[in-house]
């Protein structure tokens, strides 16, 4: 085959890879659309109330996996102790922090050592020991030698818990108050529920006072700027289209609820998958459906809690080449349910789209851009199919974005400033321009890295959240 | 293949109408609903600030202020309703309830529930139910009760919610009947039973008798409203057949409190076969200083599989002297039991 025809192939395999991508987008917003109308009925304060009138509503284990957090760790506990629901303990996983946080939990906390007793069905780096405090008897810090990934400290701090139920959270994750109360609902409600996920949102640029978000405003930086937007698509369109036909393949690490049982039952995160919490939900998934058990995975799409964004290009590069090994890891151990019938819409829908979508995406984006230029220098295909090309993958693109921005509107009521409305709506359109190509550059990055075997954790400044508007 | 290229070209122009016209859309939906939401924000501001201290001052007992608001415009009358109703889901104040419920009544004259529950809407059924709950209109029990048939499970729920809101003793057989209802949310079922409390208790225990299939859901639901009068029929339960049922029944048990008689049972029940009727049995034995010499029994079972072991040893924490003691030998050991007892004591020492 000459060269031309492999431009031409190429070319119109990109060009239904857009297509492919545009229609899908119009698709999870109509589903994602349904499902937040459906949910918005539903939301009553009458039925929030469900959880305070119980005599004993379910015991929630909040688990914070903490390595060298000592910045942000006492806002987080805070704020975690200041939460609506009364039925939780917090459980501090301090995973061998070498900037001293657990010192800074103890002496903030007044910590006593107390016997490490608790039952450990899930195999973990040792545990140094249990700290509890007389002050607040609700918390509780493990103390464990560095497993070298967080799924290690998440499996320490499920097996230390008390509660039916178990909350794994970021460090530096702040929690909305009533962010348990709704996050049970759906345990009540339907007992098949293994594992409810929320929207995690974005907190640069917000007021932060006493671990609590009490303004919320736009970053000045365009990168966190472009995470906001780039969330509000994430978890608003796919999560929810997803959630819609119980599909949901993601529960993000920084908040994800789960029935204690299931996860000890899956054996807990894997400490060798790099998307731990994919890996988790996944495995979730395709253990009951496989079983012909009834289970159900619910999201609730309103923010749950505020997290970090990177705002500076290498940690921002670390990460999404992180997760794209991440991605690439979990699809290959669960290649074996991509297209199979037997695990419903997760295997036969989700996860098809996410490894074509998201798996092959960026290959194609990147080279789709390289290759089209060539192939419009070459006379192959001519500069109006380009434009065209470019032209209607930017206007799709805007309007996936902006739907995101309305359901976020809908669901969330934050933002609420006309000029943060402007910028959002402005960074819908010019994120498309830079933006999403650096992003598929960083996963053909992370591909690379994923089949060479190379790329750790990589750098990620933190910061402590700012006490006034950025 | 040039062919589709040049389809695709054909479609080009289409494509990017179609593009701008979706682009645009999304804009103005943006723009509309955030304005949209705007306006009815202030416009709710505006009503709050000036119908506020209206509503304050009607509830208790102004009848000038009642008579403005029971004239309010009826344009108003959704946005007045729900000022008044809301406040009653946390403030359960019998003679707030009764102000809130004569003043709606004059102000909807009925249309509340002759409107809005037989709607085809069920948001609309499942508001009219909640409200009828938390304004206690007895009189509408019986449209309440039929709810629980409705065919959406949203209305389902509002219609339990509304029971256990209204506690009208008329609804008790109704909600005692459907505790095995798996149509109704189990939160709700639970949160209606503790709503009753005790009151649901005697319908229970008869119905127990009648229908032995379903004694499980019976002990658990003794579990939530359960008093001593259930105390006999639970110690009958500890010997059914069926394992789970043995382990409701010294859960219920452990909510009721021992006699001697159920104490004898339950050290009996330390030595199940079954862990789950061990593990509760050793939990209904939390705070027993009696006769039987239970500390002793559940020392033995410090070593016993997690769920045992964990309950042995917090039963064993509240049996004071008696059961200092016997954690105090224990904890000695290197193994699960030693190391339950230093937490017990070390948690009673801190306490």
């Amino acid at each position: 085959m000459s060269l031309t025809g492999v431009l031409e192939i190429f070319t119109l395999l990109v060009t239904l890879y857009f297509a492919l991508w545009n229609a899908s987008q119009i698709a999870m917003g109509a589903a994602a659309s349904m499902f937040l109308w459906r949910y918005q009925r539903r939301r009553t304060r009458r039925n929030r109330a469900l959880a305070g009138r119980l005599a004993s509503p379910p015991l929630v284990s909040v688990i914070v996996p903490a390595c060298n957090e000592a910045l942000t760790i006492v806002d987080s506990v805070r704020a975690l102790l200041a939460l609506d629901y009364e039925a939780r303990e917090i459980v501090i996983v301090n995973d061998g922090s070498s900037d001293g946080t657990l010192g800074v939990l103890r002496r903030t906390f007044h910590m006593l050592p107390a016997p490490v007793a608790f039952a450990q069905p899930l195999s973990t780096a040792r545990v140094r020991g249990v700290f509890r405090s007389i002050e607040e008897p609700a918390l509780v810090v493990i103390d464990k030698e560095n497993g070298g990934c967080k799924a290690d400290a998440a499996n320490a701090g499920i097996n230390a818990a008390s509660g039916v139920l178990v909350l794994v959270i970021d460090a530096d994750t702040v929690l909305e108050p009533d962010a348990l109360s709704r996050a049970v609902l759906p345990f009540l409600d339907d007992p098949t529920t293994v594992a409810v996920g929320g929207y995690v949102a974005i907190a640069n640029g917000c007021r932060i006072e006493h671990g609590r978000v009490t303004d919320v405003a736009l970053p000045r930086s365009w990168l966190a700027r472009f995470q906001i937007v780039e969330y509000m698509r994430s978890f608003l369109l796919f999560r929810l289209a997803c959630a819609s036909h119980n599909g949901v393949t993601v529960i993000s690490g920084a908040f994800g609820l789960f029935r204690r049982d299931a996860a000890i039952e899956v054996g807990g995160y894997d400490p060798t998958a790099i998307g731990e919490d994919m890996d988790l939900t996944l495995r979730l998934q395709t253990f009951f459906r496989s079983r012909r058990q009834p289970s159900r995975i619910a999201f609730v799409p309103l923010p749950m809690c505020w997290t970090q964004a990177p705002e500076d290009l290498a940690s921002l590069r670390s990460q999404r080449c992180r997760w794209r090994r991440g991605l690439l890891q979990v699809l290959w151990r669960h290649r074996r349910a991509i297209g199979n019938p037997r695990y419903g819409i997760v295997g036969l829908g989700v996860l098809p789209y996410t490894a074509i979508v998201e798996g092959l995406g960026p290959l194609l984006e990147v080279s789709g851009y390289a290759i089209t230029t060539v192939a419009v220098f070459l006379g192959v295909l001519n500069w109006s199919h380009y434009r065209v090309l470019l032209a209607v993958s930017i206007l799709f693109g805007a309007a996936a974005t902006m739907l995101a921005v309305l359901l976020s509107d809908v669901a969330t009521r934050k933002y609420n400033r006309g000029r943060d409305l402007a910028l959002l709506i402005t960074i819908a359109i010019v994120e498309n321009i830079g933006f999403r190509q650096l992003n598929s550059w960083w996963g053909c990055v992370g591909t690379v890295q994923a089949l060479t075997g190379k790329g750790g954790w990589g750098p990620m400044r933190r910061r402590a959240f700012e006490s006034r508007a950025a | 293949m040039i062919d589709l290229l040049l389809a695709f070209e054909r479609m080009a122009v289409w494509m990017v109408w179609a593009g701008v016209v979706l682009a645009l859309s999304m804009l103005c939906a943006v723009v509309t609903g955030r304005a949209a939401y705007a306006w009815h924000e202030e416009r709710r501001h505006r009503f709050e600030r000036h119908y506020g201290p209206l509503v304050a001052r009607a509830l208790e007992g102004d009848r000038a202020a009642r008579h403005a608001i029971v004239t309010c415009p009826p344009r108003d009358h959704v946005a007045m309703a729900t000022l008044l109703i809301t406040p009653l889901i946390d403030d359960r104040d019998p003679r707030r309830v009764a102000a809130t419920r004569a003043i709606v009544r004059k102000m909807t004259r009925g249309r509340l529930g002759n409107r809005l529950l037989p709607s085809r809407w069920w948001w609309r059924r499942a508001l009219a139910l909640r409200a009828i709950g938390l304004l206690q209109m007895a009189n509408r029990t019986h449209e309440v009760i039929a709810a629980l048939d409705d065919e959406h499970p949203e209305v389902r729920g509002a219609a339990l919610d509304a029971l256990a809101d209204m506690q009208d003793p008329a609804a008790l057989p109704v909600i005692v009947t459907r505790l095995h209802d798996a149509s109704l949310q189990r939160g709700r079922r639970v949160a209606a039973l503790a709503a009753f409390g005790a009151r649901c208790e005697p319908l229970i225990l008869d119905l127990a008798r009648e229908d032995e299939e379903h004694r499980i859901n019976y002990a658990r639901a003794l579990a939530v409203c359960g008093t001593e009068r259930s105390r006999a029929i639970l110690c009958e339960w500890t010997r059914d057949p069926r394992a789970d049922v043995r382990a409701a029944a010294f859960e219920a048990l452990a909510h009721v409190g021992l006699d001697d008689r159920a104490a004898a049972l339950a050290i009996n029940a330390l030595e199940s076969a079954d862990a789950p009727v061990r593990a509760m049995a050793a939990g209904a034995l939390r705070g027993w200083e009696g006769p039987g010499n239970a500390a002793r029994h559940l020392a033995r079972h410090l070593d016993d599989t997690w769920a045992v072991a964990v309950k042995a040893a917090r039963s064993l924490q509240s049996m004071r002297q008696a059961g200092r003691d016997v954690l105090e030998s224990w904890a000695r050991r290197s193994d699960l039991a030693g190391i339950l007892s230093r937490q017990m004591l070390w948690e009673s020492a801190r306490s």
